[in-house]
């Protein structure tokens, strides 16, 4: 599932390079960053837990989830506060040279409360963000990017709740594809001919 | 490609149109009227005043994207290059504005 996640999201990057060639917007180049942030944490998580599948190790295996979790957890964290930035810098409407990140310790660790209540944070600020606008635009694009953010927000929640109950980690695969498949629903409407 | 308005500073309460708006603007003007647009109709359509408008159609002309016919009466119309710009340009925008981003 991480694979075609990966996969959209970088057809999402992609699509939001083109535009910044185009018009030169920074909040399109932020969409960018941000999707090519998650596609490749996405990667990483999905190749590690594959190798730690295939090779059936146990005691290097949860070493090796807990990388590709860590590596992930930083992208989508990155990702997501860069999205925030985005419509944060839009409200303003000013200019800035540079976004700030936030520097985090490199430590390995595995999914936890902590860290998906941080992404749920993020996720809700821009799934509120796109209902709003969606709220103005009332057209299916701003209804599918709504819905995508929303699904996300929901499959962190249930990694939240993986992380007590186990048996929730099929739903949020599940919610998170969802997500994923909604954004494809969007970039393909986009790109219909007219 | 069409350079957009780069190195402008940006009031934050201010709302004013980058130049790449402008040409668009300008664009859509032309392709609603069936590709053959007068002046006095772009420069309503676009919100310009006439100087204005006059160093547009000329940086448009300039870039490729528009076209000048007519004998005694200007006509402006989109070239392929315009069209395909304009095809290009109306993806981007419906892009980012599905995510709420204005361009």
């Amino acid at each position: 599932m991480e694979f075609i996640a990966f996969v959209i999201a970088m057809a999402v990057a992609y699509q939001a390079l083109k535009g910044y060639k185009l018009s030169k917007e920074k909040t399109l180049l932020y969409l960018n960053l941000s999707f090519v942030l998650i596609g490749a944490g996405l990667l990483i998580d999905g190749l590690s837990s594959l190798i730690v599948l295939l090779a059936r190790l146990r005691g290097g295996s949860l070493y090796l989830f807990g990388v590709g979790y860590s590596i992930n957890f930083l992208a989508q964290l990155v990702a997501y506060g860069l999205l925030v930035y985005a419509y944060v810098h839009q409200a303003r409407n000013v200019t800035t040279s540079t976004a700030v990140l936030a520097a985090v310790p490199i430590l390995f660790f595995e999914r936890n409360a902590v860290t998906e209540l941080i992404l749920i944070f993020l996720l809700v600020y821009i799934a509120t963000q796109t209902a709003i606008n969606y709220s103005i635009n009332k057209n299916t694009n701003s209804m599918l990017v709504f819905g995508a953010f929303a699904s996300l927000s929901v499959a962190h929640v249930f990694f939240l709740i993986f992380t007590v109950a186990p048996i929730f980690f099929p739903f949020a695969q599940i919610a998170q594809l969802f997500g994923f498949l909604l954004l494809l629903a969007m970039l393909l409407r986009v790109n219909q001919p007219a | 490609m069409i350079p957009g308005a780069q190195g402008q500073a940006v009031k934050p309460t201010a709302k004013y149109r980058s130049q790449l708006r402008i040409y668009v603007d300008v664009m859509y003007v032309i392709q609603r009227e069936s590709n053959q647009a007068k002046p006095t109709r772009i420069l309503y359509g676009a919100n310009l005043s006439h100087d204005r408008l006059i160093k547009y159609l000329e940086e448009l002309k300039t870039l490729g994207v528009i076209q000048e016919t007519g004998t005694d009466d200007k006509v402006y119309s989109l070239t392929q290059k315009g069209i395909e710009f304009l095809n290009n340009f109306r993806r981007v925008e419906s892009f980012a504005s599905a995510f709420g981003f204005k361009i």
